[in-house]
């Protein structure tokens, strides 16, 4: 640098050895920026290709299940003996709420229990890996129409799967089926507890041995609520001892609360401990 | 340097810097969108608005730290520090979108107010697996904001060059939330190792630079002055300096800087009135003895600077004899008028 060189950033241009330096430096920090930035987009975990219907709403015929969680049952086609298949679809609310408040309002208004009754229901519809919820909200008037009670056939058919240890993830599935990328792991874990702490019902994914993920609802051990008990646990692998019963699509576990614990992530990815983890014949 | 009150004294230089971090900026976002679309098409834009924003405020951020200690080891870095705080705001906007927006993305729409949601939903704050994250990116963006509202000349003035420094020094708290953040949050999500390399060698890069610069001036600081008469101590010989520039010496714990200009040698207090730049790695211009940094000027013989600028630093006593130089430590209030030693 000669000695008359000086640099200041009030004057109009800076010294040529000055502004040869900036440019050389800018020459190879601009595109390592960008490098470095196309190697971090690169190499995301991929985006999971559930479905939130935004801005679309979609009329449901079903029969609304109030227990253990507030759901429609859905005829959905026939089965290969030509009876009638169903899908159970669990209602959840506006934003991070559960479905449960704006049901039992609806039903004060209209001067009538839904529960086991035909509904036509309107809301946003959320899909993903075999399993759809939707939807509702209270303002958007969600009952259509209310039919007679089900018949008995119709009903749902539970099967007890006795007591089982299942290892995996407790996720909100309202943001997992769809309303957020990623709606699993640390990064979504606060809002994944304000989603279950709102009322939005606790779902169990736990991944079987050939690598396919499998989810069971979550409830207290007579099919009481428990969102408030497991929001220590959002998120972390974690191992729940339950009786397992399976209500159609749908497998329960219903927990005591002390039957929850903490297990190292590694152990998730055992292929013994997986076996284990899969209870009612890893239900799609 | 300007008498009158301009919100931003914009020059050439300053425009041209800006335009430049706007394009980058701008260039960054588009890339990692388009390539975040291109392998993922199941995307959903405002997660990709999150992590292209939260890459790039932490990219930012690591650049912004090195340019200090860069511009200490090569002054040709210097026009990279003169704008320094652009760069700042710049990164402050864009951490501001990705938190605003991570605020509604995971706490907005509940039963409570998202920023009770912040800070109660996940209150594991004793597990290493479990710690709310969100709660110190929220802390470290509280301090950007701070320094960025603060980063205009007038709060200097206003809240003190020492209470601006410090707040502004706050940078390195953040800097560590920030690390934590994106340690206890996206690490413990992303399975890929690219993102922990990433984040450590950023760390390493700016604890190695920091740590490279501090022991350099560390080892100024500590020479040793062996003679000392009445007072002063021996520093140099006479014939080491060079006309308009300075030599700075580290006498009793105090960096002073010593001056030729126009056959005489004049000491000041090293440390800028302005933002606490070293005016001995500056240069004579135009008689004022002008800061590295920002340009500030003071006279060699008083330490005041010209009229109308107010700003005024110690002085201090020399003597040259027998081509030797000696330096008396003992400051002189600021803007005290001293002589100067003439060279024989």
């Amino acid at each position: 640098m000669k000695n008359s060189e000086f640099y200041i950033g009030w004057m109009p241009k800076a010294p040529a050895s000055f502004a040869k330096q900036v440019k050389s430096v800018l020459f190879i920090l601009f595109p390592l920026a960008i490098i470095v930035g196309l190697v971090l987009a690169s190499f995301q975990k991929k985006f999971s290709t559930a479905n939130f219907e935004f801005g679309k709403s979609t009329e449901i015929k079903g029969i609304y299940i109030n227990s253990p969680v507030p759901m429609l049952k859905v005829v959905n086609g026939k089965d290969i003996w030509g009876n009638a298949s169903f899908i159970s679809i669990p209602l959840v609310g506006y934003g991070k709420h559960g479905a449960e408040t704006a049901i039992m309002q609806l039903e004060k208004e209209k001067n009538t229990s839904f529960n086991n009754k035909e509904l036509t229901m309107k809301g946003t519809l959320l899909y993903s890996d075999g399993k759809t919820l939707l939807q509702v909200s209270k303002e958007e008037n969600p009952v259509i129409s209310i039919g007679k009670d089900a018949d008995v056939l119709s009903l749902p058919k539970q099967t007890d799967l006795g007591i089982q240890k299942i290892k995996g993830e407790i996720i909100d599935p309202k943001c997992y089926f769809g309303v957020m990328k990623p709606g699993e792991g640390k990064v979504h874990r606060d809002c994944a507890i304000r989603c279950i702490l709102g009322g939005i019902p606790p779902v169990l994914k736990v991944m079987n041995e050939k690598g396919e993920m499998n989810y069971y609802l979550v409830v207290g051990a007579n099919g009481e609520r428990m969102n408030e008990a497991v929001r220590d646990f959002v998120a972390e692998p974690v191992e729940i001892e339950a009786r397992a019963v399976q209500q159609d699509d749908w497998v329960i576990l219903y927990v005591k609360d002390k039957n929850i614990k903490r297990v190292s992530s590694i152990s998730l990815y055992r292929s013994e401990d997986q076996i284990a983890s899969c209870v009612g014949g890893c239900i799609k | 340097m300007s008498a009158g009150y301009t919100a931003v004294g914009w020059n050439r230089q300053k425009k041209l810097y800006d335009w430049f971090i706007f394009g980058f900026c701008v260039l960054y976002l588009i890339s990692f969108i388009l390539v975040t679309a291109c392998i993922n098409p199941d995307y959903t834009f405002e997660t990709v608005l999150i992590r292209s924003t939260s890459t790039l405020a932490v990219l930012l951020l690591h650049v912004i730290l090195s340019i200090g200690p860069l511009a200490r080891m090569n002054k040709k870095f210097l026009p990279l520090l003169y704008n320094r705080r652009h760069l700042g705001v710049t990164m402050f906007c864009i951490a501001a979108v990705h938190g605003v927006f991570s605020i509604i993305q995971f706490h907005a729409l509940g039963h409570v107010n998202p920023f009770v949601s912040l800070f109660t939903s996940n209150t594991n704050f004793f597990s290493l697996s479990g710690f709310p994250f969100q709660s110190l990116g929220f802390f470290a963006l509280i301090i950007f904001f701070l320094m960025a509202v603060t980063s205009h000349d007038f709060w200097l003035h206003n809240l003190s060059p020492k209470v601006w420094k410090t707040l502004h020094m706050f940078v390195y708290l953040a800097y560590c939330l920030i690390v934590m953040h994106v340690m206890l949050g996206v690490i413990q999500y992303e399975t890929h190792p690219v993102f922990v390399l990433l984040i450590a060698a950023g760390s390493l890069w700016l604890i190695s630079l920091h740590l490279i610069v501090g022991r350099r001036e560390i080892k100024k600081d500590n020479e040793k002055f062996g003679l000392a008469n009445e007072g002063f101590v021996a520093v140099c010989d006479a014939g080491e300096f060079e006309e308009g520039r300075a030599k700075i010496f580290c006498i009793d714990e105090e960096r002073i800087a010593v001056y030729k200009h126009e056959n005489k040698l004049y000491a000041i207090h090293n440390v800028c009135k302005h933002q606490g730049g070293p005016l001995g790695e500056g240069k004579i211009i135009d008689g004022c003895i002008t800061c590295p940094w920002h340009g500030y000027q003071y006279l060699p013989n008083n330490g005041q600077s010209p009229p109308p600028f107010t700003e005024k630093v110690s002085t201090y006593d020399v003597r040259v004899e027998d081509m030797k130089v000696w330096v008396n430590p003992k400051p002189f209030a600021e803007g005290t008028e001293r002589p100067g030693a003439v060279i024989n």
